[in-house]
């Protein structure tokens, strides 16, 4: 009996312990003097599934802290990162930044990687009253936190802007694409420019509508297909002008293989979140394929923005290069990492403080300045997404090149070959 | 036409998870270990496919010169370690995943968590297809569905025909009765452990093939493989290809005919049907009362 | 320690928790702690509800994110789009959780096939189900996921941090209490009799269907109450959140790890794996963080198979000595943090406890695969092998003449009205395309041994087999006492006063002997307590000469103790009519005297037997009747001398034996 009762109490005991025991260390925060260095806490997904554009970010974001604690850091202090790895599972996320807030006391916080994460981590921040500057999540309507700050931009309405935006750069094509085959991802922000959200059901299938394009296949697929030859076949036997691939990672990859092994190539093919390298890496099965950017290291866009920006794009590909990244190219995604730090940074500059409260206040009040997509104005009414710098880029002999819009393009769009 | 084109190629893909399939059905059947570590050894295989082609542009099917004796040795050295410190069933499941764990993280160390993908130039089984009217039968299915029939048959011959494959059935029903024949298990445990690796070397070229590899990758088998494995029936050969086949013809039907949306929701609906109807595997013959 | 102690200790802890908590600002404890043990409580609820079925009934489910997915989409979908308050919608987690679980039960359990590896993949399928249909179904979710409102609370709890720490504590207090409580309970036993031998514990009363339902909804219910409150802490539900491969791994590495068997087991293994996952994140290692957990969880399988709370409850002190020192101690060295001082305790004390088990065997450890016996079977292990049977020349005189205290008389049994008490009538039975008895009618009345014989497949076990009610026969009736039993549940069928023994004896692995028969006093037509259970066992462990191994388990007992226990079983259930299959295979010359001699006294406590036996000279001296039957058609019925004499019998049997 005793013996019982006495195992069971340790089995308590362990689990008891972690309320039970008192603090001994009040590190980090409060008392410190301006001497001590700006903690900045995030997760990213270094391994599982997200780890690949997970990777990206971490380079970026050190590269930038580098960079920064070189030019004196933030208001004379030096600036260290903490980033726990939340091996790609979202349940992780708010204990992980809970745990940064409450443990390492961290002073501010960074978004991590993927829409649920962020959605996940936002919700953490809002409950302490952190400034979450955020790389990727582009579901404008979901971001209720008014101090959630994304670095990604597609409007308040991406699920109307990107079709029109896409749809608007292929009809200065000499034979503007009239039949469209759609394929879309059944997660995160894919489907939303698909189909909308909730009532509004504007996305790729209403726009093409409006516009008279005859949409000829329309399939969603969960994020686990593995076999992609179905819907390879489908496509095939539609004959469309232009495939729209919704979709996230290496899919658009896969899609197109399953499409080559069955003997077509889709005249013209757009993929909305790709992992750029593999799908360089089709060779040509791939020249003249779309995406969307906010900026490519093309020269002409480079020179535009100045300043810094072929030092930083430079010194990733370095980086990037050592840490044996496939594709160690500065490019939408490291970008929208940089715009987050440059966010962060602006505000407490703008604050001339630490406190969280300040710098979103001075966030929402003076922007923010950011190097690849110029000043940033926050608006409040549309859950602070600023008016988007979205273009078009297109795979030409074998390099992503930015072609739309106009004003901001490298090169113009490319007619398909065949 | 569209529906007839994908089951074949379903089909042919079928023959991918059939070779993910008979290694961990082997196993489970004949030793009692369910080596989950059997994912880790085919996304080895495929990243070390990848290695090689891309590095000293080997054909990737020839990289199984190298893959195959490598995960031979580290098949049986598995089993030995199983067999020794006695893990089976539920704790070899336990052990094996903790194994499993390990390995996609070293792979990880070593080819980063980022996607890699055998270009185009050095894959000539990649995109190529065979043309039998407006159907195309592509070669990297068809390298799958190949090396599957041979791989899986030939086991099953050996099986069926030789005294080590009568051994290793006794040994399967009742370890005593086979102990008291003169089989020596552990020397016959650690063959049929190498032969699993073997099959993973080759699943995992053959999912190169076709295929962008990531560390993540071996969790996302999980399900087909599991599925294929216990409706062919639990440590039949035969019956992990059959299976393999069926579940990529009807899922790649599905998607045509509904939407791939619905190809998960149906095929394990149907997968709980056919447990329902056939508790002991599709493929299995009906035991005589 | 009775259950209701245990329940009392569990709720002080959960106060005691709930009171540090509330006051944490005050006491100084860190407010991450309480965020590490929402996490830790968390999987404490998933890793129990797992384990109440799949550990407690051995019905191993890979679907444990269907019931979190349940629960958690029940709060996205009421509260975040609906805006229903939170306290209905977490109940209405749990409700469906429970409901997903009795559908999954009504089809996995309705088919007796459906075990093992089956039933894992019928599991595993459910979340894939159910993940696609969220998917799909664009109302529930879109696949863009739902956010949710923070909920609106009294301020007395203080911030969301303490309110979700104190749900979580609520539902895993209901979880782990639940678990202990079914442990300690009649469900409980029977369960871990289906864990061991389904097919014994339904054939001695034990309603196996009935408790699997039992169990499967419990953990339903608690699976869906605990996904409804991870959905509350995490604010924003997507189908990556719920239905992942992580769920299930970490539940049956938790519970497995620490230990199935015991409703601590799944606590501590939640615990430590959480700790140590959550460390092994703040030290940023990386990838190396799970290279780390995947080599602690081999070391501690390979040197623990049972559990590890199986060998930290042998030594209670040291484990407690190890823990509490080494965390006060790193916590005064000021040099750790909380997280790190625990995690070092926790290993350390398990390090210990382990260490000291390989190099010092407790007299109490736990069975290990080394083949431990319980500690008070240990003394008896040295004599088991000799006794009885060797301790006498063979061939010497029947047992009872032996200088032994006299065995106690079987206790009567209430005397059922005299006459026919087995009626077989018309009975037939097909497996696919094979005729297996055809056409057997078949009458016994109270007070015979029928010898049951034939040649190999010629239906006598198949009789058995429809007697016990293990299987339905195609055609025609059975009748126990003028009661139909024709489809019966096995275990409504041994209440009628139906037992049986295996050919091959299925004892309850895990149980004592004693435990072994007082299962089937518990279940059997009277029913009882399991203390009262054990006290009569002793008694039907002395008809059949065991009471000596009463502690041992049944591992350690040769093939004729195992019979012999067989029969105590049997008997244990108070049966009008006993079915003893080829209870004398395999066993030597004086062995089966001593099985007769038991048979004898069964058979004069007023129990009827029906033995099925190859050895006709035993059934010459034995059977007041036999009963023959050739490729399943009954050839002659009568008086052994008689029908041993008859020439068909011999043709049919006699002749093809002795050819």
């Amino acid at each position: 009996m005793r013996r019982r009762v006495l195992a069971a109490f340790a089995a308590i005991v362990m689990v008891a312990s972690g309320a039970a025991c008192s603090s001994k260390q009040e590190s980090g925060g409060g008392g410190a003097t301006d001497q001590s260095p700006i903690v900045v806490g995030s997760t990213l997904s270094l391994t599982g599934a997200f780890a690949a554009t997970g990777l990206i970010h971490k380079i970026a974001g050190e590269q930038f802290v580098e960079r920064l604690n070189a030019a004196g850091g933030l208001l004379g202090r030096k600036v260290e990162w903490t980033i726990l790895d939340d091996q790609s599972d979202t349940a992780k996320v708010g204990p992980l930044y809970e745990q940064l807030i409450t443990q390492n006391k961290v002073d501010l916080i960074m978004g991590p990687y993927a829409t649920p994460n962020i959605l996940a981590a936002m919700a953490v921040a809002e409950r302490h009253g952190y400034v979450l500057p955020q790389h990727t999540a582009v579901l404008a309507p979901q971001l209720t936190y008014p101090c959630q700050f994304p670095a990604w931009s597609i409007g308040p309405t991406p699920n109307q802007f990107i079709p029109n935006l896409l749809f608007d750069a292929v009809a200065t094509l000499p034979t503007p694409p009239k039949k469209v085959a759609v394929l879309t991802s059944q997660s995160g922000s894919a489907a939303f420019v698909t189909d909308g959200l909730g009532d509004d059901k504007t996305g790729v299938l209403t726009v093409a509508k409006e516009r008279g394009l005859d949409v000829v296949v329309d399939r969603h697929y969960p994020p686990t297909t593995s076999d992609w030859a179905g819907m390879a076949a489908e496509v095939r036997d539609a004959k469309p002008d232009l495939v729209i691939s919704n979709s996230l990672g290496v899919d658009t990859v896969n899609a197109l293989n399953a499409m080559k092994q069955l003997g077509y190539t889709p005249p013209l093919v757009f993929s909305l979140f790709p992992a750029p390298g593999p799908l360089l890496g089709l060779g040509p099965a791939s020249e003249g394929a779309l995406s969307v950017s906010i900026f490519e290291p093309n020269k002409a866009l480079v020179d535009k923005v100045g300043g810094d920006a072929q030092a930083i794009v430079d010194e990733f590909k370095t980086k990037a290069t050592a840490a044996s990244v496939a594709f160690p190219v500065f490019e939408t995604q490291a970008a929208a990492s940089w715009n987050a730090w440059e966010i962060l940074a602006s505000g407490v500059k703008a604050a001339n403080s630490v406190d969280n409260k300040a710098v979103c206040d001075a966030l929402h009040s003076k922007g923010a300045d950011t190097t690849f997509s110029g000043h940033l104005a926050f608006d409040q009414k549309v859950n602070n997404f600023w008016p988007t710098t979205l273009g078009i880029k297109q795979i030409q002999n074998g390099e992503w090149v930015m072609v739309w819009p106009q004003d901001r393009a490298a090169a113009p769009i490319k007619a398909p070959t065949s | 036409m569209t529906a007839v084109q994908a089951a074949l190629s379903g089909a042919l893909i079928g023959g991918l998870y059939a070779l993910m399939a008979a290694g961990l059905s082997v196993t489970w059947g004949a030793l009692r270990v369910i080596n989950l570590a059997h994912f880790g050894l085919i996304l080895v295989g495929a990243y070390l496919t990848y290695q090689l082609t891309t590095a000293w542009g080997i054909d990737p099917v020839l990289t199984l010169l190298v893959s195959a004796p490598v995960l031979f040795v580290a098949g049986a050295a598995l089993q030995w370690a199983y067999d020794r410190l006695n893990i089976v069933e539920f704790n070899s499941l336990l052990v094996s995943f903790g194994l499993l764990m390990i390995t996609i993280e070293l792979t990880t160390q070593v080819w980063t968590a980022d996607f890699r993908h055998i270009d185009a130039g050095e894959n000539p089984y990649g995109t190529s297809a065979v043309h039998l009217g407006s159907i195309a039968l592509p070669i990297s299915r068809l390298v799958a569905l190949g090396f599957a029939v041979l791989l899986i048959g030939g086991g099953h011959l050996v099986l069926e025909r030789t005294f080590a494959g009568r051994g290793l059935r006794a040994f399967a029903q009742d370890r005593t009765v086979a102990a008291s024949f003169g089989i020596d298990h552990r020397r016959l445990g650690m063959v049929v452990g190498g032969l699993a690796g073997v099959s993973a070397a080759v699943a995992g070229m053959v999912f190169a093939l076709g295929n962008t590899i990531a560390p993540a990758h071996a969790y996302e088998w999980f399900g087909t493989v599991f599925a294929v494995v216990i409706l062919g029936g639990i440590g039949n050969l035969l019956g992990s290809l059959f299976a393999g086949l069926g579940v990529g013809a009807f899922s790649a039907v599905v998607a045509v005919l509904w939407d791939p949306s619905y190809e998960p929701f149906v095929l394990f609906l149907a997968i709980i049907l056919a447990l329902v109807l056939r508790p002991k595997g599709l493929f299995t013959r009906r035991a005589a009362a | 320690m009775s259950v209701r102690k245990g329940l009392s200790i569990l709720a002080g802890v959960a106060l005691v928790l709930a009171v540090l908590a509330h006051f944490n600002t005050s006491l100084g404890i860190a407010p991450y702690l309480l965020v590490l043990a929402t996490s830790v409580l968390f999987w404490v609820i998933q890793a129990t509800s797992w384990n109440i079925l799949s550990g407690y009934a051995g019905y191993f489910s890979f679907g444990q994110a269907a019931y979190v997915g349940v629960g958690a989409y029940s709060v996205a979908v009421l509260t975040g789009r609906h805006d229903v308050g939170y306290p209905v919608s977490i109940l209405v987690g749990g409700l469906l959780g429970a409901l997903l679980a009795a559908v999954t039960g009504a089809v996995a359990f309705r088919l007796g096939a459906l075990r093992g590896e089956i039933f894992a993949l019928l599991t595993l399928a459910v979340p894939f189900i159910l993940a696609a249909f969220v998917r799909i179904n664009r109302d529930i979710d879109g696949g863009l996921g739902t956010t949710l409102p923070l909920p609106d609370f009294p301020g007395w709890v203080g911030d969301f941090q303490h309110l979700i720490f104190l749900l979580m504590l609520l539902v895993a207090t209901l979880a782990v209490g639940t678990a202990l409580w079914v442990q300690g309970s009649r469900l409980g036993r029977g369960l871990n009799a289906i864990h061991d031998n389904e097919d014994a514990a339904e054939a001695l009363g034990v309603p196996t269907f009935r408790y699997k339902m039992l169990a499967i909804v419990l953990s339903g219910a608690l699976g869906g109450l605990g996904g409804a409150l991870l959905a509350v802490r995490n604010g924003a539900v997507q189908p990556e959140l719920v239905f992942t491969l992580t769920v299930p791994l970490f539940v049956i590495v938790m519970s497995v790890l620490g230990g199935r068997r015991h409703w601590a087991g799944p606590v501590v293994g939640a615990a430590f794996v959480t700790v140590l996952q959550d460390e092994l994140a703040a030290q940023e290692l990386d990838q190396w963080g799970n290279i780390i957990l995947g080599a602690v969880l081999v070391l501690f399988v390979v040197a623990a198979p049972d559990g590890l709370f199986g060998r930290l409850r042998v030594r209670p002190w040291l484990t407690v000595g190890v823990f509490v020192p080494v965390l006060v101690g790193l916590l005064l060295s000021g040099q750790y943090t909380e997280l790190d001082a625990i995690l070092y305790a926790m290993v350390a004390a398990i390090v210990a406890a382990l260490v000291v088990d390989r190099l010092r065997p407790a007299p109490g450890a736990v069975s290990s695969p080394a083949g431990h016996l319980e500690p008070s079977a240990a003394p008896t292990e040295g004599a088991r092998p000799t006794e009885p049977p060797a301790t006498r020349p063979a061939g010497a005189a029947p047992l009872a003449d032996l200088p032994q205290p006299a065995p106690p008389p079987v206790p009567p049994v209430a005397q059922s009205p005299p006459g026919e008490l087995v009626s077989v009538a018309g009975v037939t039975r097909d497996f696919g395309g094979v005729r297996a008895l055809d056409d057997v009618s078949l009458s016994v009345s109270s007070g015979e041994i029928v010898g049951l014989v034939g040649p190999n497949g010629s239906g006598k076990t198949t009789l058995v087999n429809l007697l016990s009610g293990a299987m339905p026969p195609t055609r025609g009736t059975i009748a126990i006492g003028g009661r139909t039993t024709t489809g019966l549940a096995p275990h409504r069928v041994a209440h009628t006063g139906v037992a049986r023994t295996y050919q091959i004896p299925k004892p309850f692995a895990s149980m004592t002997v004693r435990d072994n028969v007082a299962m089937a006093v518990m279940f059997g037509r009277t029913g009882a307590s399991l203390a009262s259970a054990r006290e009569a066992a002793v008694r039907h462990l002395a008809t059949v000469r065991l009471e000596h191994l009463a502690d041992a388990l049944p591992d350690a007992l040769n093939l004729h103790q195992r019979q012999l226990l067989e029969m105590a079983r049997a008997i244990a259930a108070e049966p009008v009519v006993l079915l003893l299959d080829e209870a004398l295979a395999g066993l030597n010359p004086a062995e089966i005297d001593d099985a007769v001699a038991v048979i004898r006294r069964i058979h004069a406590a007023g129990i009827s037997i029906i033995i099925v036996e190859h050895l006709l000279r035993v059934l010459n001296q034995l059977a007041t009747r036999i009963v023959v039957l050739d490729r399943g058609v009954l050839i002659a019925d009568g008086e052994p001398a008689t029908v041993l004499r008859d020439p068909a019998v011999v043709r049919a049997y006699l002749g093809r034996q002795r050819a």
